[in-house]
């Protein structure tokens, strides 16, 4: 005699758990592939010309402005907070600067930056890409021999990962002077003392870069793939919108936790 | 009885109404006919006031409208209800909590109460076995039915309709039309439809006004835009796409 | 000459008609936040709404909030554990990535996702409903669309961020406690100690006062542009865009008043 079967409510959920934990999985390979794809046409030349020119001028356009913005805060907000706290406990600011300066170059310059570019640049690449998907673009592309990730993911593949070097240095610069402001007129740490680059190190810069071009891969990859899933018509368009910034926003930080772990791990015993 | 006196409204520099006139009494059932984009969904806009007019007055009864502010227009439209012509339901809501709604809200009726009503109503206009599907699995036609049970809840002495047939198959025409007459007949309400159906124009209307460049251009019963020899009103009902007529956009 | 001259022209006119937009947008959203408070005090909006938006908010944010959390603690502790093995200061782990999660980072971050998830969400329904003329059936029945269709969502957004900024805190406390624990060989008490040892309540309630005013800013600018969405699907797409940049704008600018005016 069999076993009696669970309840079929419970069944029920299982399969939906069990299928969205497989969708996911789909997901995750397809991502993959579209990943090395992307790399792949790199090397091919498939792309429209000047494309990549045209897609760098895009992405620094929309969101010069705004990261602009949101670093100085950033930075004044961060400052105002490790003073605040710095003297409670030691009274001694002189570090305030050149450990800033540390932690904005190896941690926030590269991932507040990728977070708002995920925001305003995924964005912009999912609803285009999705649009296209939407009124069968992508399949009249596909029907004269052009491969849709060389022609619409390569390009912007290219200009992210530059641009968001670009933007994070930019970042790093404002969010250090903003802090620098702040250090200055709230707690009256001397400039000089403060734009100190000296506790910076090779560690902390390659730790830095690799996190911006990881970032800068990561992005348009992501929204890139889900813009070519959308599905329907405009509410498809926002879905594949919303899923590529969650996505690509949640890619960051992953990546960053990883990236972070790692050169915690490697860092042995002090530097 | 309603009173549109003299009525301009503009959009972006054009003026679609240039001192547009009309009575419409009531229990009639009036219809508001022209080419596309005359002003006649304007009309019917203005007289709810969610649109404002540029000049003149809109009288209903002894109360003036047009100069309302939003808080006092209230009152107004639970006397004058409007089907919208893409039926406007709350694509959040099934049927029976989309014409429960105001019952809840003007009636205080509570919920249990307002969803029995609801598919009562949902029953008057043939919708009763739809009562729990949402308005995006519906067609066209029973969108607007529903839209009709939903807009009388609030027992209105006025029914203002925004093309209600056009878009629909001619079976599903044909019954709004009977609705339509039904309520003046029955409950006297007066009915004020835009319309470019030439059939249920002709089958249906009490009067007919017929909008041409900003103004009333011809009002009458249907027998009398038949025998006209106006050239313009001649052209619109028989349907020709030639003539002396000016047709914006064409 | 004349061509530099023009760039500078053109650069001027371009910044003030920013400016203008830009008071239009501000002025707009603030006669909004007028209207709600109205209907706020004393309380009166559909309770049907307010229900329904709540769990759909909550239901849709909690996985992405909870799994950011988690990282982030664990990010807060790595980049403590960096000064722990030059400094040797394995005590201070927990009180360093917890006053920046309780202060800053929880409530800013967590902000962050919410807008993007359900911020964007709401203004892309509200935009669909304006354009498909929802707003104005709801106007002919004589129905206040302010009190049947934003209020309830501004104080569903509002209470709902705030619900998941703590939670989101607690996530990240755990996850930050596990990863000094599994990188760092620090003791789950030592941890603790730390931590509740050198923060008290004001941290905590600086956080959520914060992630409550983000709440209102994210809730007052998605059904704002979500309102005032002109031009069928594309302002729609417009719309989402501008009010998920005027979010985060709002974020860091409201966080940067808020750090300074708290304790």
């Amino acid at each position: 005699m069999s076993p009696p079967l669970p309840s079929l409510g419970l069944r029920r959920r299982v399969e939906r758990v069990g299928a969205a934990v497989l969708d996911g999985m789909d997901a995750g390979f397809e991502l993959a592939r579209t990943f090395g794809a992307t790399v792949r046409g790199v090397f091919r030349s498939q792309r429209p010309p000047g494309e990549v020119l045209a897609q760098m001028y895009v992405i620094g356009n929309k969101s010069l402005l705004f990261v602009a913005v949101t670093l100085g805060f950033i930075g004044m907000v961060m400052v105002y907070q490790s003073c605040l706290q710095l003297n409670r406990i030691t009274g001694d600011l002189s570090q305030v600067g050149p450990e800033f300066l540390k932690l904005l170059i190896q941690e926030f310059g590269p991932s507040i930056t990728a977070l708002m570019l995920a925001t305003r640049v995924g964005a912009g690449i999912a609803a285009e890409i999705g649009s296209m998907k939407v009124t069968e673009q992508v399949d009249a592309l596909r029907m004269s021999g052009v491969t849709p990730i060389d022609y619409l993911i390569t390009p912007r593949f290219i200009a992210s990962v530059i641009m968001t070097g670009v933007m994070t240095v930019f970042a790093v610069l404002i969010a250090f002077a903003a802090g620098g402001l702040t250090a200055a007129s709230s707690f009256g740490v001397n400039a000089n003392t403060f734009f100190d680059p000296g506790r910076v190190r090779v560690f902390d810069i390659a730790l830095g870069a690799i996190k911006t071009l990881s970032y800068g891969m990561a992005i348009p990859v992501i929204s890139g793939f889900c813009g070519l899933r959308a599905r329907g018509s405009s509410e498809g368009v926002g879905a594949a919108t919303t899923a590529a910034v969650i996505g690509s926003s949640l890619a960051v930080i992953v990546l960053n936790f990883i990236i972070s772990g790692t050169g915690l791990l490697l860092l042995g015993d002090g530097r | 009885m309603i009173r549109f006196v003299d009525i301009w409204k503009s959009f972006g520099g054009k003026a679609v109404l240039r001192g547009m006139s009309l009575e419409v009494k009531d229990g009639e059932v009036m219809f508001i006919i022209g080419t596309s984009g005359v002003g006649k969904s304007v009309t019917i806009k203005l007289l709810i006031g969610l649109l404002g007019v540029d000049r003149g007055e809109i009288w209903v009864d002894e109360l003036r409208v047009d100069t309302l502010p939003e808080r006092d227009l209230y009152p107004v439209r639970k006397r004058i209800g409007m089907v919208f012509q893409n039926a406007t339901l709350f694509d959040s809501l099934d049927l029976a909590e989309n014409v429960a709604l105001p019952l809840r809200k003007h009636k205080g009726m509570r919920q249990r109460d307002a969803l029995a009503e609801a598919e009562r109503r949902l029953a008057q206009v043939g919708m009763a076995e739809f009562a729990h599907r949402y308005p995006a699995e519906l067609s066209d036609g029973m969108r607007k039915r529903a839209a009709i049970a939903r807009t009388l809840t609030l027992d209105p002495e006025v029914v203002l309709f925004d093309e209600p047939t056009t878009g629909l198959d001619p079976l599903s025409a044909r019954r709004i039309d009977r609705l339509i007459r039904t309520l003046s007949d029955e409950v006297g309400v007066t009915s004020i439809v835009v319309s470019h159906d030439l059939t249920s124009i002709f089958s249906i209307a009490d009067r007919i006004a017929f909008l041409y460049q900003g103004v009333v251009h011809m009002v009458g019963t249907p027998d009398d835009f038949r025998g006209s020899g106006d050239p313009v009103v001649q052209q619109f009902i028989t349907g020709r796409s030639q003539g002396e007529m000016e047709t914006p956009g064409f | 000459m004349k061509a530099a001259g023009n760039l500078v022209a053109g650069t001027i006119e371009s910044l003030g008609a920013t400016a203008i937009h830009l008071s239009r947008e501000v002025g707009g959203i603030t006669l909004l936040l007028g209207r709600v408070l109205r209907c706020l005090v004393p309380p009166s909006m559909d309770g049907r709404e307010l229900v329904r938006n709540m769990y759909r908010m909550g239901n849709r944010s909690l996985p992405i909030v909870a799994l950011t959390a988690f990282f982030v603690g664990g990010i807060m502790v790595i980049q403590a554990g960096m000064y722990v093995k030059q400094f040797n200061a394995a005590g201070l782990v927990g009180w360093g990535a917890g006053y920046s999660i309780f202060r800053e980072i929880g409530p800013v971050l967590i902000a962050l996702m919410f807008s993007g998830r359900v911020g964007s969400n709401n203004t892309a329904e509200l935009g669909t409903m304006t354009v498909t003329e929802q707003l104005d059936g709801l106007r002919a029945l004589a129905i206040d669309p302010i009190r049947y269709l934003i209020v309830p969502r501004v104080v569903a957004m509002v209470v709902m961020l705030v619900v998941l900024t703590v939670l989101g805190i607690l996530v990240a406390i755990v996850g930050g406690a596990l990863f000094s624990s599994l990188l760092l060989d620090l003791e789950y008490s030592t941890f603790y100690y730390s931590l509740v040892d050198n923060l008290d309540w004001t941290d905590f309630l600086h956080g959520i006062v914060k992630s409550a005013v983000f709440g209102m800013s994210i809730s007052l600018t998605s059904c704002y542009f979500g309102v005032s969405v002109r031009g069928g699907a594309i302002g729609v797409g417009r719309a989402v865009n501008a009010a998920v940049v005027a979010a985060a704008v709002s974020i860091m600018l409201l966080d940067f008043f808020l750090t300074y005016l708290l304790p």
